[in-house]
């Protein structure tokens, strides 16, 4: 990993197209500012990481699970329509 | 049509007839084509089964089956992906995770918007949200 010291209103520049800067530094907190194209997508790297940890999780079921739950899901929407 | 090997036996499919992911799925970039299969059973859940990795299968619904006001905003680089004009038609998903005990739970933390008419969706994170990645069904009262 590359490892940079930076200053207070100082930037790193990555590529031609996205510059970070750090704004402010209090107790054990930085916050940084990103300038992106806005279809970069940018995320905080622990809900991404949540994310993609959930997204393997779904991948991996049993469709006689799927089968069963089938016959017992109820919807709000049907739910509100009975009502 | 086309035929490939899943966890759930062959399928066969029209290739021009794909869900057309052109990211991929968040941290599953490479799953880039779906094939749309109807559930036998009624209800709200169906699935979708990549083509490029034939063991990766999703269980999908439309979360407001569960969430009524659950909403999401489509903005314009999203809209751009989806290849949405104006007032063509677009849909929230949501992936559905289905464990063993039969407890699922919705994943409404990280959306797909889908457009019906370009075939394409894209999942998103809300990452404003307090939505969890693992939302339980709301209780349904059953009198």
């Amino acid at each position: 990993m590359l490892v940079l010291t930076r200053k207070i209103g100082e930037g790193i520049i990555i590529g031609d197209d996205i510059t970070l800067k750090v704004i402010e530094i209090k107790g054990g907190t930085i916050r940084i500012g990103i300038d992106a194209p806005p279809d970069k997508k940018i995320y905080r790297q622990e809900v991404y990481e949540r994310i993609v940890a959930e997204n393997k999780d779904a991948a991996h079921w049993n469709m006689i699970d799927l089968d069963s739950l089938s016959d017992n899901l109820t919807t709000k929407k049907e739910n509100n329509g009975k009502n | 049509m086309e035929k490939i090997s899943t966890r759930f036996g062959e399928v066969e499919y029209d290739p021009e007839n794909l869900l057309h992911f052109p990211t991929g799925m968040i941290g599953l970039p490479h799953l880039k084509k779906f094939i749309v299969m109807p559930n036998k059973k009624k209800g709200p859940l169906f699935w979708i089964q990549s083509t490029d990795e034939p063991d990766y299968a999703f269980v999908l619904t439309d979360p407001t089956n569960f969430f009524l006001d659950y909403a999401v905003e489509f903005n314009a680089p999203e809209k751009q992906t989806l290849h949405i004009e104006q007032d063509d038609p677009c849909f929230v998903l949501v992936v559905v995770t289905v464990p063993p005990d039969q407890k699922i739970t919705l994943n409404l933390a990280a959306p797909i918007l889908f457009s019906p008419k370009s075939n394409r969706a894209i999942q998103v994170i809300l990452e404003k949200s307090d939505y969890s990645t693992k939302t339980p069904l709301p209780g349904i009262e059953t009198a």
